[in-house]
Formats: C-alpha cells, sequence, structure tokens
C-alpha cells in the first residue's frame, strides 16, 4: 500500500527528530500543552484535524500529533519586510487548541519581531546568531513585499542600516527551508501593486534558493501552521502548482470547495447586494466574486476557528492569494466578465487548474462562468 | 546614542542625546514606506475597500470603516440603515477591545519584567476576532462594510453567538485583568480601590508606584479625538478643559526630514491621541482620578487604556440590543460611485487614536488619497524647540530603557505609520 511507505518514511523522519536536541531543555512541548489546560483528547482532536487539512489518511493522527511534539528541534526564523504585520496578525489568533500558538510562541521562534521577547540590538543580534548557530537547520518564513534594487531603501531595517533585501537574501543563504508567508513576501502583494512605488516584489525574486509559497492575505493560520507541520513530518518540500503553492492548501479553488457553488451552477445570482438573492445566500460571482480564478482552500478551511469565511458573510472572495493581487482582481465589486482569459495562469483564468496549466480544457464550469460572464458584462440589471 | 525599538509591528530608530545625565532630544526615525496613497491613484473608488485594510493588519478594520466612510462622504445624501451603522460600529469596537488585550500582554507586561504570557494575549483576541468573522467573514483583512451599508445578512443564531463571545471575554477580563465584577469597575472612580485589587493590571500599576516611574511619561497634556460614535465623542482636552467644536481643517501632516513618516499637528500643535485622550474627552471617572492624581503619565495611560475594554465591552452589549434584523443591510446609494466627482472625508477611533482618511473622486476614480494615523500624531518627529508628544514625555528621563517602556506606552505602530 501507497500509505504504508508513506507511513514508514514519516515516522522515520519524527523519530529522527525526536533524537535531535530541544532548542530549550526546560519545556517540552506536551507538558506545555498540558500546563496550559489542555487535555489530551483536545491535543489529538487538533492533530486530526490538521491530518485531514494536510490530506493524509484520519490513521496518521497520532503521527502528526508526535510530529506536533518534536516541533521544538526546528527553529524559525521569521522576518518582517513591507507588510501590513496581517500575517502575524492572523497567526497570533490562530485557533485554539493553541497547540499553534504554543508552537510558535513558546519554542520554535528564534526572532520574531512582534511577539519576540528579546529587543533592539539585542534582538538584531539574535538574528545573527541565530542564523550562525543553526546553519542550514532552520526554516525561514518571511512576511511581507521586498523593496529592490532601487527601491530597496524603502526598508531599512536594524542600527547598521541593512535594507529589507540584504537581510533577506542573507537569511536564506543558509535555511534549510524557505517560505514565503502571505502574498506580499509570495508574489509582491499589495505593496506591489502599480505603481508599485516602491519597487515591491518577491521572496523568490530577490534569492536564488527555491521558495515555498504560502500566499493569501492574511493566509489562514491553518496554512501557515500546515506548511509548518508538513515540513515536519516530511522533511522535504511539499508538492507545488506552477506558482510554488503548496498543493494540499491551494490545488483546488475557491469556487470548488464553495457553500454557494450550487446556486452558481443554477444560474442563480445575487444582482446586487441586499437583494433577494443576497438573503437567500445565492452566488456572489456578478457582485464581483473571484472564486473562480483564485486557488486556496478558504472555503474549505474557513478563518478565525472555522467561524467564517469572505463569502459566507455576503462579500465574494477578492481574489487575495493570486499573483499580481491587486492587479489583476479589480474593480472590487464588479465580475470579471470579459477579462475572463486574461486572467491568471497566463490569460488561461478559470479553464486552468493548477495541474492543467497548458492545457487549455476547458471544463463545464469555465463554460458556465463565461456564459454567465457575458450576461453580467452588460452589469447589473437597473431602472 | 542610537535606540532600536522593536516589537512596535515592526521597527522605529530611536537616536537618544544626552545632555549630563538626562535625555534632552530623541530622534525618532522610522526607515520604511509603502506609499499606498500613491497605490490608491487612478484605481476605482471602491477598491480602496480591498487596499486599505491592508495598510495595516493591527487596525486594518479601522481602515475599513474609515474608507467607506469617506466614500460615503462624497455623497450629499446617502441613506445607510440603522442596522448597518450598529454593526459596524460594534466590529470597530471589537477590534479595539483585542488590539488592547495584546497591547497590554505583549507589549506593556514584559517591559515590567513580567512573564510573556502570549496565550493570555490570543485567548481574548480570539473572541473578538471571531465575534468580527461573524460579521465580516474573517479577521485580519474583511472588506464587508461597502458603500451603502455591509453585505453579511445575520441571523438571531449569529447574535447569539456574538453574545457568547462577549460573556467570554468579560469573564476573561474579570479573572485575569482586574478581579473584579466589571459592572462595579466601570463606576469606580478611585485608582486606590483598582490598586488594592488583584490582578495583572493592578500588577503593574503596583510596580509603576513601586519603581517611583509616576513622574514618567508626561507629555503636554494636550489631547485630541475625531472619530465620534455611539460611544466616543469628538473633541479636544488641554489639562482639565475641554471643547468639542473642532474640525479636520485644522489638521495639517508635514513631511519630515528625519524619517519616512510623517508629522501631524491640529492649528500647528502635536496632540496626543488614543485611549487616555479619549478618555480624557469622555470624562471617564476612574481615568479622571488617576490624571488629576499623577496627569498624563504612563500610569494614566496603561489605566485609560485596560479600562476602555469593559467600557467597550459592555457598550457593544447595549448596541447589540438595539440591533433591528428586520432592518436592510444595505442601501443602494441612489447615485452609482462612477458618477461622482467630489471629495470626502473620515475619522474613526481606532486602538491607537483617531485615524484619518481624505479622498477625491472624479468620475469614481480616485484623484487623491490622504491617510493620517493615530501613530503619526504621538510619535511626531519634532524639533527640539517643538516636541512630538512622545519625544516630550521622553526628555528628562535618565536612561534609555524608561525611554523605551514611555514610548510603548503610546504604542507606537510602525505598520500604520509607514503606510
Ligand atoms: S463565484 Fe464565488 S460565491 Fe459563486 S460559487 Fe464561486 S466562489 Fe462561491
Ligand atoms: S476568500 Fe479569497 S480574498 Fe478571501 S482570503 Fe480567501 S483567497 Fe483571499
Amino acid at each position: 500500500m501507497v500509505s504504508d511507505t508513506l507511513y514508514k518514511k514519516l515516522s522515520a523522519r519524527v523519530n529522527e527528530l525526536s533524537k535531535l536536541p530541544k532548542l530549550d531543555d526546560q519545556k517540552s512541548i506536551p507538558k506545555l500543552i498540558e500546563e496550559n489546560g489542555f487535555s489530551r483528547r483536545e491535543f489529538m482532536t487538533w492533530a486530526g484535524t490538521m491530518t485531514a487539512m494536510l490530506a493524509l489518511p484520519a490513521s496518521y493522527t497520532p503521527l502528526i500529533a508526535k510530529a506536533a511534539e518534536v516541533a521544538d528541534r526546528l527553529p524559525v526564523i521569521w522576518l518582517h519586510m513591507a507588510e501590513c504585520t496581517g500575517c502575524t496578525e492572523s497567526l497570533l489568533r490562530s485557533a485554539s487548541p493553541s497547540i499553534d500558538s504554543l508552537i510558535f510562541d513558546h519554542i520554535s521562534l528564534e526572532y520574531q519581531e512582534t511577539i519576540m521577547s528579546a529587543a533592539g540590538w539585542q534582538a538584531e543580534q539574535n538574528l545573527e546568531n541565530a542564523i550562525e548557530k543553526y546553519k542550514d537547520r532552520y526554516v525561514l518564513m518571511v512576511e511581507g513585499g521586498i523593496p529592490h534594487g532601487k527601491g530597496s531603501h524603502f526598508l531599512t531595517i536594524g542600527g547598521h542600516g541593512k535594507t529589507g533585501e540584504q537581510s533577506a537574501i542573507d537569511a536564506a543563504e543558509h535555511a534549510a527551508a524557505i517560505f514565503a508567508i502571505g502574498t506580499c513576501s509570495s508574489f509582491g502583494g499589495v505593496q506591489a501593486a502599480a505603481p508599485n512605488p516602491t519597487n515591491a516584489t518577491s521572496l523568490s525574486n530577490v534569492t536564488s534558493k527555491p521558495v515555498i509559497n504560502v500566499p493569501g492575505c492574511p493566509p489562514s493560520e491553518s496554512n501557515i501552521v500546515g506548511t509548518l507541520l508538513h515540513f515536519l513530518l516530511y522533511g522535504s518540500l511539499p508538492a507545488l502548482d506552477a506558482y510554488n503553492r503548496p498543493k494540499w492548501a491551494y490545488g483546488l479553488r475557491i469556487h470548488d470547495m464553495c457553500e454557494r457553488r450550487g446556486h452558481f451552477d443554477a444560474g442563480e445570482f445575487v444582482e446586487q447586494f441586499g437583494d433577494d438573492g443576497a438573503k437567500n445566500g445565492f452566488c456572489l460571482y456578478k457582485v464581483g466574486c473571484k472564486g473562480p480564478y483564485t486557488f486556496n482552500n478558504c472555503s474549505r478551511q474557513k478563518f478565525n476557528e472555522g467561524t467564517s469565511w469572505p463569502v459566507q458573510a455576503g462579500h465574494g472572495c477578492a481574489g487575495c492569494s493570486e499573483p499580481d493581487f491587486w492587479d489583476t482582481m479589480g474593480v472590487l465589486h464588479e465580475p470579471l466578465a470579459d477579462r475572463l482569459f486574461h486572467t491568471t495562469f497566463g490569460g488561461l483564468g478559470s479553464d486552468a487548474t493548477a495541474d492543467k496549466i497548458g492545457l487549455g480544457l476547458l471544463t463545464v464550469t469555465a463554460v458556465g462562468i463565461a456564459a454567465h460572464a457575458a450576461i453580467s458584462a452588460v452589469k447589473k440589471p437597473k431602472e | 546614542m542610537i535606540e532600536l525599538i522593536e516589537k512596535i509591528e515592526g521597527e522605529a530608530k530611536l537616536n537618544f542625546s544626552f545632555a549630563g545625565e538626562e535625555i534632552d532630544f530623541v530622534d525618532i526615525e522610522f526607515m520604511t514606506a509603502r506609499n499606498i496613497e500613491k497605490i490608491l491613484e487612478g484605481k476605482s473608488a471602491l477598491d480602496a475597500l480591498v487596499i486599505n485594510p491592508r495598510v495595516c493588519g493591527i487596525c486594518g478594520h479601522a481602515h475599513l470603516i474609515a474608507t467607506v466612510k469617506a466614500l460615503e462622504d462624497c455623497y450629499e445624501n446617502i441613506e445607510i440603515s440603522k442596522k448597518a451603522e450598529i454593526i459596524r460600529e460594534l466590529t470597530l469596537t471589537f477590534e479595539l477591545i483585542q488590539n488592547h488585550f495584546k497591547w497590554f500582554y505583549l507589549t506593556m507586561r514584559p517591559l515590567f519584567g513580567k512573564k510573556q504570557e502570549v496565550l493570555k494575549a490570543t485567548y481574548p483576541t480570539q473572541l473578538m476576532a471571531k465575534a468580527i468573522a461573524v460579521f465580516g467573514g474573517q479577521y485580519p483583512h474583511t472588506s464587508y462594510a461597502i458603500v451603502g451599508g455591509v453585505v453579511c445578512d445575520i441571523t438571531e443564531i449569529d447574535i447569539i453567538k456574538i453574545k457568547h463571545y462577549i460573556e467570554e471575554t468579560i469573564k476573561f477580563f474579570e479573572t485575569n485583568l482586574v478581579q473584579a465584577d466589571t459592572k462595579d469597575f466601570l463606576v469606580c472612580d478611585n485608582v486606590d480601590k483598582v490598586l488594592k485589587k488583584n490582578g495583572d493590571l493592578p500588577d503593574i500599576l503596583r510596580e509603576i508606584k513601586k519603581k517611583k516611574y509616576l513622574d514618567h511619561g508626561k507629555s503636554y497634556d494636550r489631547f485630541i479625538a475625531f472619530g465620534e460614535n455611539s460611544y466616543f465623542t469628538k473633541g479636544k482636552s488641554h489639562k482639565t478643559i475641554t471643547t468639542h467644536n473642532i474640525s479636520i481643517d485644522y489638521v495639517k501632516e508635514q513631511d519630515n526630514l528625519n524619517s519616512l513618516a510623517k508629522n501631524v499637528t491640529y492649528k500647528d500643535k502635536y496632540y496626543e491621541v488614543g485611549p487616555l485622550a479619549r478618555a480624557m474627552i469622555n470624562k471617564v471617572p476612574l481615568v479622571k482620578d488617576s490624571h488629576r492624581r499623577y496627569g498624563d503619565n504612563i500610569f494614566s495611560r496603561i489605566i485609560a487604556r485596560v479600562c476602555e475594554i469593559p467600557q467597550l465591552l459592555n457598550h457593544s452589549k447595549e448596541l447589540l440590543e438595539k440591533l433591528d434584523l428586520s432592518e436592510p443591510s444595505y442601501i443602494e446609494p441612489n447615485i452609482d460611485i462612477s458618477q461622482i466627482n467630489a471629495s470626502g472625508e473620515s475619522a474613526v477611533e481606532a486602538a491607537r487614536g483617531s485615524l484619518i482618511h481624505k479622498v477625491e473622486l472624479e468620475n469614481g476614480i480616485i484623484k487623491n488619497y490622504e491617510i493620517i494615523t493615530p501613530t503619526q500624531w504621538n510619535l511626531g518627529n519634532g524639533t527640539r524647540e517643538n516636541l512630538g508628544v512622545s519625544q516630550q514625555a521622553m526628555v528628562g528621563l535618565k536612561d534609555v530603557k524608561t525611554a523605551e517602556l514611555v514610548f510603548k506606552t503610546f504604542d507606537v505602530c510602525s505598520v500604520c505609520t509607514t503606510h
């Protein structure tokens, strides 16, 4: 059985990790979890959720739990570039059971500006020390776009006046794995929207090392933590789509798992906010939903402990996890309509899936969108 | 002597100069800029609803509400249902509350040598974020408020959920911050009573007294708040004199020679914004008592911010009671925004103080956009002759460690500042 070989491979990796020294001898993750009032059962529930998210069979749950318990063997360095700190914020309110925050706050983070206890020169030195001490072992997570080249002075940090670009390059040099957290770091994001005054760009554009993109503005806490867990488990990089996004999280379109999808297929649309369609939970395509062009698991994973997600609240997806967000996703409340085939994936738009780029397979859905788009190209019916 | 200040959601460089034993000037530099205002130019008006929350991941919701209000201000007549108004105010209030918790636990307490208890910050924060998500779909970065109202159509069940989040947060406050019944705490007008209580707040307040920090962090005793809603009043206060007759017209932004952040003044004077300012203008009894005893120092600043948590929680319960679900969430504006040639402005109270947005539209396209953030007020990098608010509060101190503490009581947010 395939999954049997995989299981063996992953357990070997976790066992190996457990032999490595902990970053902090004083604490252990199981103890911390217990101290913070989480029962074993709650922890296992959390592990179960993570297992499902990583698209692994439920029988892997104990393995995921073990991986989380040895997370304190994995040093993480988190850098802030040109950003709004939304990704950190998203992480900081990661859901309970707060094993996510436990991993991030108490153990792994060697350097994280917002929550680390060191500050100033001390912090700068911690960063250098961490890079040195954990050379070729640490995971680098970068939040924010990188003002680049002639614009790089727009981000100068530290007492030595280093540019953000330089810090990112230096930290990337000896990282075991590099994750661009959020759309800004993955693709430039809002900071890079036209006319891109600071010449902001993606992390992958400033380093030659492989970068895994974890876009979203912000990405959900589960995608951030899941990325880390995945690395813990596999010790290698996940399967990626054409934009270097892990397929386990970004393999499907928002639209594919959307709760309003039935209405889309039935041609039932919200024509304008506040109408009967809106009250009945009809599809938001005509009021600007970019779900058909956007690859992410928001519709499945949701946000804030699974409380909700934009489409559930009645607002279309803004397409925040795609390259060139914002430039290819405006106008906000209008369907992309005639621009349907000039957006994501080099013009293939919604008829491409992460796997089928280049093939240009016209799926039934895409035909459906095109038909509806043609209707709404004339805009909503008005007096 | 240059000191780097981290953990202000970004970074600032403080360049201290000493005269003998005392700090006599501090140059505050921010070395990052993103130029969001430039990015907004030429875009469709409504695009600002997605772009602006991304000015700041910490108070992104305040940016959303400020944006929607500035755009609505471009209309001569626009009708917003009471329901939409209340929902917008609720989500903004929840954002303030969760922010205060984070500031207290992540930033303030460790500065007093206390252990950083991250979970104490994240637990109530999650509750409030979930309450926002029920209305807005996600937090941070929702765009659920639109010109004409809000997009959500919530049900009674949603209201029950939100009430539960509020009650849980109140419980957290009562067991951790101040071990007392919030109702008593709300009417308390005597600092001594708070000092006698148990809890993480009195703990720090006692520490300030013990360490003889009571004269730390005094600035001009000049406060201002522009954001008005059903809880906050707009106005300014100097010493104990309060007036409500203020106008955004007198707010001026100036370039800063040494820093990428701009200074902001009202009638050419620096003013403090934030929870202490709001409490002075709203005349909150406990904060007035603290101010009467100790002035505009770090003690008053901390008590004002934490005190706002139960006030706002209580107020949001009242707001929920007023919510009539049968009203429309959205009323279509009588003119399409693409036909609008006008300018508009707005002010809302964000966690750290007044946030101002100004927009100019030409056929629905953004000609000009101006954002003035709370920290720009407090960190104004003035000259030796005319010091900014936080500069004034740091001058006279004897070491950079205490200066950093004082600086952080203003909760300077570099992200917002360097928009
Ligand atoms: S267009 Fe948007 S709202 Fe409609 S089904 Fe697709 S993702 Fe859902
Ligand atoms: S629903 Fe769309 S806009 Fe919202 S977070 Fe997900 S990908 Fe981004």
